[in-house]
C-alpha cells in the first residue's frame, strides 16, 4: 500500500520498499541501495549468505514493475564499495531495465564514473528539477526543496505498557524530504522529528504517515 | 605433580602458586643436573591465568623459586599489554617459563613455526579454572591443549580451582573426556577450612529503607565506622558505574578519607590499577571501592574486612571474596553484606545459609560451540596451516566437541573455504585455501592481520579509550555512553570529573572539568542469576516469614514492616503457594508472577507465558524479570482467569514453545552478536583506525537478519538458539520450576497499587519484548497516543 504526498504542487507516491514515485516526470526515486555490500564483505572473509545478493534486484524488480517509470534516479550510494563480481550482475539488471537511469553520488560511489556511463547511466554531483534539487547528502538551499538519502533515516515510536518500535521511514521537514535506505543489509540511524516534520513509516508492506 | 595431571582444588592465597611452580622447576633439575652451569634454552611451562593483572604477582613467585633454588631460569610475561618489542624478543628467545592469557596463548599459535616454540614445554597450569570453565575462554583452552598434547613431548597438564560445585567435571573438561591424561589425574583438594563470618548490615529505620534501587548509598554511613575498625578494607560493588558513584559519594561525604581511598575496576588504566594494588600491599589505603576486577589472585594480606554492597548472586564469589580478607592462614574472613534494598535482605538471610553448607553452584561447560571452533581452525590456517584429518581427532578428544560428527566437520570445513556449502562462479568468498596436497591455510596477509586482532577481542559493546588532548590515556568507555553525550558534557569516570571535548577515531578525548556532574558511565556486563541451589535457599528464607522472630534469622525478622505491607494487599506465599499479583498504573497492565527460581528461569517463563498467552488471544507484552518474579507487562488487560484454567504453566510441549517463542523476541539474536564475532563474520576494527575500515563494519544484529531471511540452517546461526536454551534459559532446571509450579495452589491478587514485592520488577527498565499483533495495529494505537 502507497502513500501519495503533495509537495510544490507535485504529486510523488512513496512506495513501501523505500522508494518515491514522481508522478508529474515519471522518475522513480530510490537512494542508498548498497548493491556489492554482501558480495564486498565474502571477498573479505565475511561470509554473509550468499543468497542475501539477490535480494536488491529482486526488490528493484518489483518497484520498478510497480510504476514503469520512464526514469530512474539514484540519490547516492548506489554501489557500496569498489568493483566486484557484483558489478556483473548489476549490468544485467541495467541491461534488462527500460527505463533511463541516472545517479547522483554518495560518499560510496568510489567506482569511476566512465564504468557508468558505459552502462548509459549519467553521473551528476547533483541534480536540480525545477524547484526540487536532488542530492546525497542532505542539503539546504534558498527557494529549492531538497530529496536526499545518506542518513538512513529511522523513527523510534512509543505506545502505552512500555512499548517501543523503530522503523525505517521517509522523513520530511519544511524543505527537505530524506530517503530510506532501500538496500536490505543496511542499518539505519534514529531520527527525532520536531514541530512540523512530517514521518512515514515503513510498515511491512505499507506507508503509514505517524 | 609425580608425573601425573590433575585439578587443584584450593582457593585464593593458600600459596597455590608455590605448589605448582615449585615441582616444574624441581622437574627441570632432575632432568638437568648440571642446570647450574649449562643452561638449556626454551619454553618450560606455561602458567595460563584468566585476568592479566595477575600475571605480575605470579611472576615475582615464579622467580623468587627459580633464583633459591640457584637455576638460571628466565620468567616472562606474553598477554595483551606486552609491547610488540618484547613480543618480538621473546619470538627470538622463549623465557623458560611463560606466564600468558588464553587469547595470548591463542595468538601464538598463530605464529609460524609454533610447534618448535612448544617442543620442549613439559607443563601447563590453567590458573583460575572456575573462571575460564563456563565462558567461551574455557572453549577457546581445550583447544588449545589439544593441539599442545599433540606438539609436545610430554606435557603435564594443571589446573586450579576454587571451589564450584562440579570440581570432578571441571577436570574432565580441562583434561578431556575419556583422554589417557584423565586416567593419569588427580583431583586434590586443599583442606584449609577457613572461618568465613558474614554478618548483614540492617537498616536502623525499616520503614524508610527503599523497597528498589542497586547503590545502597542509604547504608553509607554504616560502612564508616567498619572501615575505621579496620587496617584495609575492600568494598566489592556489582559494577563498574556502582564502583565510580561509591567511590565519588564517600569522599564528598567524608573529605577526611583523601588520599586514603582508592578505587579499581577493568576499565581503569593498567597504571593505576597497579599503583592500587602495590598500595594496598603497603598498607597506605584504607579502603579500596572495586569490582570483580579484584575477585581473582593476588594475594592482599593487609585486608582485614571485606564488605559486599548488593547481593553478589552467587555463593561461590562471595566466598571468594569473603576470602580476601584476614589473608594469613588460620585468620577469620569477615564479609559484611549491605543489602540496597529490602528484599535483598532475604538474600542476605540465603546467603549466610549458604555460606554454612557451602552450597556452591555449578559452572556449566559450553558445549559444540562451533564459531569457537571457526576461530580457532582459521588460526591454525593462519600460521603453518592444518590438515583436517589429523586436526579432527584433536578436536573431538575435548569435551566441548566430543560428539562432533564427520558431517558437521565437513560443514564447518565447507564454511571455512567456501563461505558457505557449495561453490557458485561468480562468488568471490575468500578466507582459508586448500592447497594441492590437502592442507588448509591462509595466505592472504590482510586476513590474518584482520583475525589475529580479532582473536583477542573479548566481546562487547564497542569500546573507545578516554584520553586527554595530549595523550595521556584513562581508560575505556562503552560507545552507547559516550554517542549520548554533547561536547561540553561532563561525566565522572576513575573518579574524576571530565568534560567530554570530542570523538577523534576510537578515542573519546576529554579535559579536567570542575563541574560537577551526576552523569556516570554504565557498562552493561552480565546480570547473573542464582542457581538453583541459592534459590531454594532463598525460598525457604521466604517462607520463614511466616514464623515467629523467634525462629527467624534477625535479617528475616527485620523485615517484619515490608511484609505487613505486602499483606495489606497480597500475601507472603506460603511453600505451596504460587502468588500472583495484577494491577494497572500509568505505565499500563502489570501482571506479576512469583516463582522465586532466579533470573535466568524467570526470563525463560515469562517468555513461555507471553508466548503462550499470545496463541489465546493477540497481544504485545514487555517482560522483566529479576531473581524473584517476573512481569508482563501489556497495553491491555491479560484475562488471567483463561491463563490458569488453560494450565499455562504446564511443563508440557515446553521445550517447542519455547522454541517458538523465542522467534519473536530479542535473546538468541543477542546471543548471535558474539557468535558473530567471534567466527569472524563480524568485524569489530582496529582500535585506532576506526574509520578506515568502515567499509568491512557492519552489526551482528543486521546479519541476524539476513541469516533468518535466507540462510536458517547456518550452524553459526542455529548455535544463537542452543546456547539460548542450554545457557541461557537453563532448560532442564525450567521444567522442574513448572512441574513445581503445578503442584501449588494458585493465589491471584488483584491490587490497587504494586506491593513491595513487585516494585523492583516494575521498575526495572531492561525488558525483553514479544508481540503477535499486527504491526500496523499496534502502529495506530501508537500514534493515537501520540496525537492525543
Amino acid at each position: 500500500m502507497t502513500q501519495s504526498i503533495h509537495i510544490k504542487n507535485q504529486t510523488f507516491v512513496l512506495h513501501p520498499c523505500g522508494g518515491m514515485f514522481w508522478e508529474e516526470k515519471s522518475m522513480l526515486l530510490i537512494s542508498d541501495v548498497h548493491l556489492g555490500k554482501v558480495a564486498h564483505f565474502r571477498k573479505f572473509g565475511a561470509a554473509v549468505p550468499r543468497k542475501a545478493i539477490h535480494k536488491n534486484y529482486v526488490l528493484l524488480d518489483s518497484i520498478v514493475s510497480h510504476f514503469n517509470p520512464f526514469q530512474i534516479c539514484f540519490l547516492g550510494d548506489l554501489f557500496h564499495s569498489s568493483l566486484n563480481k557484483e558489478w556483473e550482475l548489476f549490468q544485467n539488471w541495467v541491461a534488462k531495465t527500460p527505463a533511463e537511469i541516472v545517479l547522483v553520488s554518495g560518499n560510496h560511489d568510489i567506482i569511476s564514473p566512465l564504468k557508468f556511463e558505459k552502462l548509459g547511466i549519467s553521473v551528476f554531483e547533483e541534480l536540480i528539477i525545477e524547484d526540487f534539487l536532488l542530492t546525497h547528502h542532505p542539503e539546504e538551499r534558498q527557494g529549492f526543496f531538497n530529496f536526499c538519502g545518506h542518513i538512513h533515516p529511522a523513527i523510534r515510536l512509543r505506545g502505552f505498557g512500555r512499548q517501543n518500535l523503530r522503523l525505517s521511514c521517509f522523513f520530511k521537514s519544511k524543505n527537505q524530504l530524506i530517503f530510506p535506505a532501500f538496500g536490505k543489509f543496511t542499518g539505519t540511524h534514529t531520527l527525532q522529528p520536531k514541530k512540523g516534520d512530517e514521518v512515514y513509516a515503513i510498515v511491512e508492506d505499507e506507508v503509514v504517515q505517524v | 605433580m609425580d608425573g601425573k595431571h590433575g585439578l587443584l582444588n584450593a582457593p585464593t592465597g593458600s600459596g597455590k602458586t608455590y605448589a605448582l611452580w615449585f615441582p616444574i622447576v624441581l622437574n627441570y633439575i632432575q632432568k638437568n643436573p648440571e642446570y647450574r652451569t649449562k643452561h638449556k634454552k626454551g619454553l618450560k611451562a606455561i602458567w595460563i591465568t584468566p585476568l592479566r593483572a595477575l600475571s605480575q604477582e605470579i611472576k615475582q613467585s615464579a622467580e623468587r623459586i627459580t633464583q633459591d633454588l640457584g637455576t638460571q631460569m628466565t620468567v616472562g610475561i606474553r598477554t595483551g599489554d606486552t609491547s610488540s618489542s618484547e613480543r618480538a624478543k621473546q619470538k627470538k628467545n622463549m623465557p623458560d617459563l611463560l606466564i600468558t592469557t588464553p587469547e595470548s596463548l591463542q595468538l601464538l599459535l598463530s605464529s609460524k613455526g609454533y610447534q618448535k616454540v612448544f617442543k620442549n614445554c613439559s607443563a601447563i597450569v590453567v590458573d583460575e579454572w572456575h573462571e575460564l570453565l563456563g565462558s567461551k575462554r574455557g572453549v577457546q583452552m581445550e583447544l588449545g591443549l589439544s593441539r599442545l598434547k599433540t606438539i609436545t613431548a610430554d606435557l603435564r597438564i594443571w589446573g586450579i580451582s576454587a571451589t564450584i560445585g562440579n570440581l570432578e567435571q571441571a577436570r574432565e573438561v580441562l583434561l578431556g573426556p575419556a583422554s589417557e591424561a584423565l586416567t593419569n589425574s588427580v583431583l586434590v583438594k586443599a583442606n584449609l577450612n577457613k572461618k568465613i563470618t558474614v554478618k548483614s548490615i540492617i537498616p536502623k529505620k525499616m520503614e524508610t529503607f527503599p523497597w528498589r534501587g542497586h547503590l545502597g548509598l542509604h547504608l553509607m554511613e554504616e560502612v564508616v565506622p567498619i572501615i575505621n575498625n579496620s587496617k584495609t578494607t575492600l568494598l566489592f560493588t556489582n559494577t563498574r558505574g556502582q564502583c565510580e558513584i561509591w567511590f565519588q559519594k564517600i569522599l564528598e561525604k567524608h573529605p577526611e578519607y583523601a588520599g586514603e581511598i582508592a578505587m579499581h575496576h577493568g576499565s581503569i588504566n593498567k597504571e593505576t590499577r597497579l599503583w592500587v594494588e602495590q598500595a594496598i600491599r603497603n598498607e597506605s589505603l584504607k579502603a579500596v571501592v572495586c569490582t570483580s576486577s579484584l575477585d581473582l589472585g593476588v594475594d592482599f594480606a593487609p585486608v582485614e574486612t571485606v564488605v559486599q554492597i548488593g547481593g553478589p548472586k552467587g555463593v561461590a564469589r562471595f566466598l571468594q571474596r569473603a576470602g580476601r580478607s584476614g589473608h594469613r592462614p588460620g585468620k577469620e574472613s569477615v564479609i559484611y553484606f549491605l543489602p540496597t534494598h529490602a528484599i535483598e535482605l532475604i538474600e542476605a538471610s540465603a546467603m549466610q545459609k549458604a555460606v554454612r553448607n557451602a552450597a556452591v553452584e555449578d559452572r556449566i561447560p559450553y558445549l559444540n560451540s562451533y564459531d569457537v571452533l571457526i576461530q580457532y581452525l582459521t588460526t591454525l590456517a593462519i600460521s603453518d596451516g592444518f590438515y583436517p584429518d589429523e586436526i579432527y581427532l584433536e578436536v573431538k578428544q575435548t569435551f566441548c566437541y566430543q560428539t562432533l560428527t564427520k558431517e558437521t566437520w565437513q560443514w564447518l570445513l565447507n564454511f571455512l573455504v567456501m563461505g558457505s556449502q557449495s561453490l557458485k562462479t561468480y562468488d568471490e568468498y575468500k578466507k582459508v585455501e586448500v592447497e594441492s596436497d590437502g592442507k588448509f591455510k591462509v595466505n592472504n596477509l590482510a586476513i590474518a592481520r584482520r583475525h589475529r586482532f580479532q582473536i583477542g577481542t573479548i566481546v562487547g559493546d564497542a569500546s573507545l579509550s578516554v584520553r586527554y588532548q595530549k595523550g595521556g590515556y584513562i581508560g575505556t568507555i562503552e560507545e552507547s555512553f559516550i554517542s549520548k553525550m554533547n561536547p561540553g558534557d561532563v561525566f565522572t569516570f576513575a573518579g574524576r570529573n571530565l568534560e567530554f571535548i570530542r570523538i577523534k577515531g576510537m578515542t573519546a578525548q576529554v579535559r579536567n572539568s570542575p563541574k560537577r556532574t551526576n552523569k556516570i558511565p554504565s557498562w552493561m556486563g552480565g546480570r547473573l542469576s542464582f542457581s538453583a541451589k541459592m534459590s531454594e535457599i532463598l525460598r525457604q528464607e521466604l517462607y520463614s516469614a511466616k514464623l515467629d522472630s523467634k525462629f527467624q534469622s534477625i535479617e528475616i525478622s527485620a523485615l517484619a514492616p515490608m511484609f505487613a505491607k505486602q499483606r495489606e494487599e497480597s500475601i507472603v506465599p506460603k511453600p505451596n503457594q504460587f502468588l500472583i499479583e495484577t494491577f494497572k498504573s500509568r505505565d499500563g497492565y502489570h501482571h506479576i508472577f512469583y516463582p522465586f527460581e532466579g533470573r535466568a528461569i524467570h526470563e525463560g517463563m515469562s517468555s513461555l507465558l507471553a508466548y503462550r498467552i499470545s496463541l489465546l488471544t493477540p497481544i504485545t507484552c514487555s517482560l522483566a524479570f529479576n531473581d524473584y518474579g517476573f512481569e508482563l507487562l501489556s497495553d491491555k488487560e491479560i484475562n488471567m482467569q483463561d491463563v490458569l484454567d488453560n494450565n499455562l504453566f504446564s511443563p508440557e510441549y515446553m521445550l517447542s514453545d519455547l522454541q517458538k517463542s523465542l522467534n519473536s523476541n530479542e535473546m538468541a539474536r543477542r546471543k548471535f552478536r558474539d557468535i558473530a564475532v567471534i567466527s569472524g563474520m563480524v568485524f569489530t576494527g582496529y582500535p585506532e583506525k576506526g574509520v578506515k575500515m568502515k567499509h568491512l563494519q557492519s552489526s551482528s544484529q543486521l546479519l541476524f537478519d539476513v541469516f533468518k531471511d535466507f540462510e536458517e540452517d547456518n550452524l553459526l546461526y542455529q548455535q544463537a538458539f542452543t546456547e539460548t536454551f542450554e545457557h541461557q534459559l537453563e532448560e532442564g532446571r525450567l521444567r522442574l520450576a513448572l512441574e513445581r509450579i503445578s503442584s501449588q495452589e494458585v493465589v491471584w491478587k488483584k491490587c490497587e497499587n504494586p506491593t513491595p514485592f513487585s516494585f523492583p520488577i516494575i521498575t526495572d527498565r531492561l525488558r525483553e519484548k514479544l508481540s503477535n499483533e499486527k504491526l500496523a495495529d499496534r502502529i495506530k494505537r501508537m500514534t493515537k497516543l501520540l496525537t492525543k
